[in-house]
């Protein structure tokens, strides 16, 4: 019954096979070459205070990226991951300003900050996964609510974090700057997280859910954890967020969302799920800040600057899903 | 005292009853064979053993204690492994993490990639030498070929090491020595007294590996032996029933009368493409033209290649004379072909919309109509649903409120309303009741009696021999063997299907 | 009693009753709310919430996660043409339609392209659309003075035309009785529900797929288009990013009125009942004497309640 015909197998080439383990290497390819693009037009974004610059800027949103990469492994999608910012935000200003600003104040505020963000997560792997209800509208529904509260914390912006907060954020240490520190434990975490069983379920999940299910996984339990591990993620962007602004807004983290999703996709992974890696999602959000400060650099006119940023991202998108595609046809 | 005892389970979806009353026994140390015809209820029985279906009614006694699988966890932990004919691999994982992904080895909060890599490496080497090209551990599943898959997915139901194992069609894609091997792990756990459920359509394999065998026809248990009491002879009698078995033989004599001598109404030359090669064949107007064969030998692929939904790589193709070149459905429609799939839930039926609404898109095509008005398309349907005997309440009720056999036959009635010069079958009665397939054949032949041109492919080799004027036997890809007038019998069917290619 | 809650299930008698519902409610908290002009106002605010849906609605209707991140953004972009074409003159009126309508085919096509040509996901498509017209809308608003709309457009949204009623609810009316004709009584119909609920299916029958899809995104981008002019006859001079509020109300109404996500199941008579419902319940958070953040976690919760009556996904274990 074996016949050349009916059963020729298909050539695992050698780029295609590396690409297939490592997704993120177009997204990688991307940024390098805007990395150097940006060089040539200004040096000095290249140099470590160009650089700090930059991760400065986007810690949050790759942090956001990766929150939201974790439920795209599930094929879920979380649409208020930027409110969860909004709200862990106002949440921990308004806690350290309530406690004074103290060292003591500033990691019980993070302590806080943390659950809420596991909380929302868990509210939203409730509403989708166990009450079965469309991730889209869902977590657009949840994101309503979570600015709601963030608005009875703080009804208006301007509310200052302590500056032992963003000091540090700013600061350097050993002549290194913090966030540098902060990427490092960030690329740690990640690494520790790659090897849990949580990473490889979701996978399987997004993968084919029914087959998941069918092989014995709890298939609800995992989408659940994918949720809080978004809600997690997303608090740690909002740590970054005030960092960044050193305040308060109950909105801040609404414009943020979208990007998460674009930075997902550009990363390399599948939002139908069941392919992807959180390393393309970081690489997928300083694409973005790369673009943006790209389009800066070669001096488009500034009310031109928008349109180009939204066609570069376009374009990136639509290369990074054809040549991921091509890589692996 | 038996190791799994089922009784009296039935699941019905809607108005569609998939298992009446199922009842099965299984011992520890045996291979138990479930065998039936397509839709005579296995797998709804088997995915209820595994917890991944919920039974409407009925009793599981594991070790002669009742238990409730409330799903595939549970049936995990009760000690019940399944292979899903389905498969339930998840593509983009490599080939050890789908063997380890239901029970994953842990050193504390991380996945033990190293105890992974060896326990997968246990199973892959169970069938070390005949898993074939391309295949490795760290492969991802979707660049195997078929059998490869499914020999992951054996793997994966081994891995669990559970006392009870199903096996729902595990070997349908694998070739002789896969399966050869898998007998010999068969043999080795019965020996290690595991129970097994075993459910194949291949009589060879069924006696080869089998102990125990239970028949089900149209959703319930009809009966149960030991392989060493019966034969296939009578294992067949149980599965298709006592009337069925006395009506084939006036059916195939009426076939005889429609060998015409027609204009050839579809001849093809050197055809290649996914899955075959160097396909020859002319069929006349008013014949019907069978490919038989092991299912997946490449005829389903020809069909739907003359049909334009898969790509030729080469070969010629002439329809009522003129040259054609199929490259969509749609221009194979408006060229005078009709296609009707055995999958008609992926291929056919428009799942949630009116009975109307399924039937009439061929007629839109054809007359290039742009309005859809319910009147005079009710008086355009009705013949041609009529034509085959089928039962409905009204033309706007929604498809899904039909059994799998009146469904096939509205997705069928879509070519009666404008006919069509040729008709290419591909397994149409996979699934569906013993009287919509004789509804649904009386049509064939008399559309071939018209004159229509109709090849045929059916994976039952009593259909094919009961309908068919010639029979074009398939292997590896290409025809092996043309069986005309006396020579198509059983015998020869199953010589040239089962020949090494 | 089964037939009762036969009819219970249906999305669009739920819609309805939830309307009627929402109004007494209304009533009750405060007077007035559903007086007649209130009621006409609240019309003519979900006639453009509603127009938008229609565009979603189809998109959705044609299956294979399709959805529309961009309407927003055309909407914003239209309303901002139609000022400067028409910028307070009666006579500019015809070029604003064609200009705006022409526009949104032009977005709608582009994304129809993607979508099934490069075989880019809806979400991702529509996503990077939605960023380009926003770039637009920034570039536009720099370089040209921000226009009016003209008195005619003014008193066709908000002034008394025909039994009381202004233009743009029979409008509305009148795209509803269009869609609904167009989904049931054309062969266009038949083939947008044929894609959506078996696209290969649907192909094995002949439908032209990738032709229907580009056509189904085509139409969001006009009716994008159309409810731009509107509501720039509505707010009577544009502003930055008018349109952004409909994107993800445009498909919650779809979702209210029965029409599945996954494709291929429901139709517009129910998301005008979604619209309405939707712009209801916003009306009563702004009515009642609560703060910005109570309306706010009110209005999520509500909405998730509803979504419990709708489309819940097929469990694991049948």
């Amino acid at each position: 019954m074996v016949d050349a015909v009916a059963k020729a197998p298909r050539q695992a080439g050698g780029i295609r096979r590396f690409i297939e383990r490592y997704p993120f290497v177009p997204a990688l390819v991307i940024m390098l070459v805007l990395l150097a693009l940006n060089g040539i037009w200004q040096p000095r974004s290249v140099s470590l205070v160009g650089i700090t610059g930059l991760v400065k800027t986007y810690l949050a949103l790759m942090l956001l990226a990766v929150a939201q990469t974790y439920v795209v492994y599930a094929g879920d999608i979380d649409l208020s991951a930027g409110a969860i910012v909004s709200l862990v935000n106002v949440v921990i200003v308004a806690f350290m300003a309530a406690m004074g600003g103290s060292a003591f104040s500033v990691i019980g505020a993070m302590a806080i900050g943390l659950g809420v963000g596991l909380a929302c997560g868990i509210v939203n792997g409730i509403v989708v996964a166990a009450f079965r209800l469309q991730a889209i509208v869902a977590t657009f529904a949840t994101s309503i609510f979570f600015t709601g509260l963030a608005l009875y914390v703080m009804p208006v912006a301007g509310t200052p974090a302590p500056a032992t907060f963003w000091r540090t954020f700013g600061a350097r240490y050993f002549e290194i700057p913090f966030v540098f520190y902060a990427a490092v434990l960030l690329a740690v975490i990640l690494s520790l997280l790659a090897r849990t069983r949580l990473s490889l379920q979701l996978l399987a999940v997004g993968d084919d859910a029914q087959g998941a299910y069918q092989s014995g996984l709890p298939v609800t339990a995992i989408r659940i954890r994918g949720y809080a591990l978004c809600g997690l993620f997303a608090a740690l962007a909002a740590f970054c967020v005030t960092g960044d602004t050193a305040s308060g807004d109950p909105l801040v983290g609404g414009k943020m969302t979208l990007f998460s999703v674009a930075a997902v996709v550009l990363g390399g992974s599948a939002l139908a799920g069941g392919y992807g890696t959180v390393v393309g999602s970081v690489f997928g959000a300083l694409i973005i800040g790369l673009i943006n400060s790209l389009v800066y650099f070669v001096g488009t006119p500034s009310e031109w600057q928008n349109l180009v940023q939204g066609l570069a991202i376009l374009v990136a998108l639509v290369a990074g899903i054809l040549i991921g595609r091509r890589a692996r046809a | 005292m038996a190791k799994l005892k089922i009784s009296g389970v039935s699941k019905a979806y809607g108005a569609t009853v998939a298992l009446s009353r199922g009842d099965l026994e299984l011992e520890a140390g045996e291979v138990h064979v479930l065998i039936g015809s397509n839709g005579s209820g296995k797998s709804t029985l088997c995915k209820i053993v595994a917890g991944s279906v919920k039974p409407d009614a009925g009793e599981v006694l594991l070790d002669g204690k009742p238990v409730t699988v409330s799903g595939p966890q549970a049936a995990k932990a009760l000690g019940i492994g399944i292979f899903y004919q389905e498969l339930s691999l998840a593509a983009r994982r490599t080939v050890e993490e789908n063997i380890c992904l239901p029970d994953l080895p842990m050193r504390g909060p991380f996945v033990d990639r190293r105890a992974l890599s060896e326990k997968a490496a246990r199973y892959i080497a169970l069938f070390d030498g005949v898993t074939g090209g391309g295949f490795a551990a760290d492969a991802t599943v979707d660049v195997l070929r078929a059998d490869q898959r499914q020999l992951v997915e054996i793997m994966k139901a081994l891995a669990t090491e559970a006392p009870v194992l199903i096996f729902d069609e595990p070997t349908s894609a694998l070739d002789r020595a896969q399966v050869d091997r898998f007998f010999e792990i068969l043999r080795r756990l019965k020996a290690e007294g595991r129970a097994m459920v075993f459910i194949s359509h291949r009589m060879d394999e069924i006696f080869a590996i089998g102990d125990s065998v239970t028949v089900l026809r149209d959703g319930r248990t009809v009966g149960t032996s030991r392989i060493a009491d019966t034969t296939p002879a009578e294992v067949v009698r149980l599965m298709v029933g006592e009337e069925q078995a006395q009506a084939a033989p006036a059916a195939a004599a009426e076939t005889v009368k429609t060998d015409g001598a027609g204009p050839v109404g579809l001849a093809v030359s050197a055809l290649a493409g996914p899955g075959f090669a160097g396909v020859s064949f002319a069929v006349r107007q008013g014949e019907i033209l069978g490919f038989g064969g092991l299912h997946g030998q490449g005829q389903s692929s020809v069909l739907r290649a003359l049909f334009g939904a898969l790509p030729l790589a080469a070969g010629a193709v002439t329809l009522k004379g003129g040259a054609y070149r199929p490259h969509s459905p749609r221009a194979a429609i408006r060229a005078g072909l009709a296609y009707v799939s055995g999958d008609r839930g992926r291929d056919g039926v428009i799942q949630g919309r009116p009975i109307l609404e399924n039937v009439t898109p061929i007629h839109f095509l054809r007359n290039r109509l742009t309005l859809a008005r319910p009147g005079p398309l009710r008086d355009k349907a009705t013949p041609a649903v009529e034509a085959l005997h089928t039962r409905f309440a009204g033309f706007s009720h929604p498809i899904g409120s039909l059994s799998g056999g009146n469904q096939q036959k509205i997705v069928i009635a879509r070519w009666l309303i404008d006919r069509p010069d040729v008709l290419l079958l591909d397994d149409p009665t996979k699934g569906i009741d013993l009287s919509a397939k004789a509804d649904l054949f009386a049509l064939v032949r008399k559309l071939a009696a018209e004159g229509m041109a109709i090849v045929l492919y059916s994976s039952e080799d009593a259909e094919l021999l009961a309908n068919s004027d010639r029979i074009l036997v398939f292997n590896g890809g290409r025809v092996t063997r043309e069986l005309a007038g006396a020579d198509r019998t059983r015998f020869n069917l199953y010589e040239a299907a089962y020949e090494a290619a | 009693m089964n037939a009762v809650l036969d009819l219970l299930k249906r999305p669009l008698v739920v819609a309805l009753a939830l309307i009627l519902l929402l109004l007494v409610v209304g009533e009750l908290l405060s007077p007035g709310f559903a007086s007649p002009t209130q009621i006409m106002r609240l019309l003519i605010v979900a006639a453009l919430l509603g127009i938008v849906a229609a565009g979603q609605n189809l998109v959705i209707l044609g299956g294979r996660e399709g959805i529309d991140l961009s309407v927003g953004g055309v909407v914003s972009l239209s309303a901002i043409i139609a000022g400067n074409l028409m910028n307070g003159q009666d006579a500019g009126i015809p070029l604003a339609i064609i200009g705006c309508i022409a526009t949104g085919a032009l977005f709608g096509l582009a994304n129809g392209l993607g979508v099934t040509l490069l075989r880019i996901p809806p979400l991702v498509m529509t996503l990077g659309m939605l960023g380009v017209l926003q770039g637009l809308l920034v570039v536009i608003r720099q370089g040209i003075p921000s226009g009016r709309a003209a008195p005619g457009l003014s008193q066709f949204v908000t002034q008394p035309f025909l039994f009381g009623l202004p233009g743009i609810i029979w409008l509305w009316v009148a795209i509803g009785v269009l869609l609904a004709l167009l989904l049931s009584r054309t062969v266009y119909g038949h083939r947008v529900y044929a894609i959506g609920s078996n696209e290969q299916a649907a192909r094995m029958a002949g439908v032209p797929v990738a032709a229907v899809r580009v056509s189904l995104f085509v139409l969001s981008g006009v009716f994008a288009a159309i409810a731009g002019i509107c509501l720039l006859g509505y707010s009577g001079s544009s502003f930055a990013n008018v349109g952004e509020q409909y994107m993800l109300p445009s498909i919650i109404a779809v979702v209210f009125g029965g029409t599945s996500l996954a494709g291929g199941k429901g139709g517009y008579t129910g998301t005008m009942a979604g619209a309405m419902m939707l712009t209801v319940l916003t009306a009563i958070l702004t009515t009642v004497n609560i703060d910005e953040s109570g309306r706010q976690m009110i209005f999520g919760a509500t909405l998730l309640a509803l979504m419990l009556f709708y489309g819940r996904g097929r469990a694991m274990r049948a």
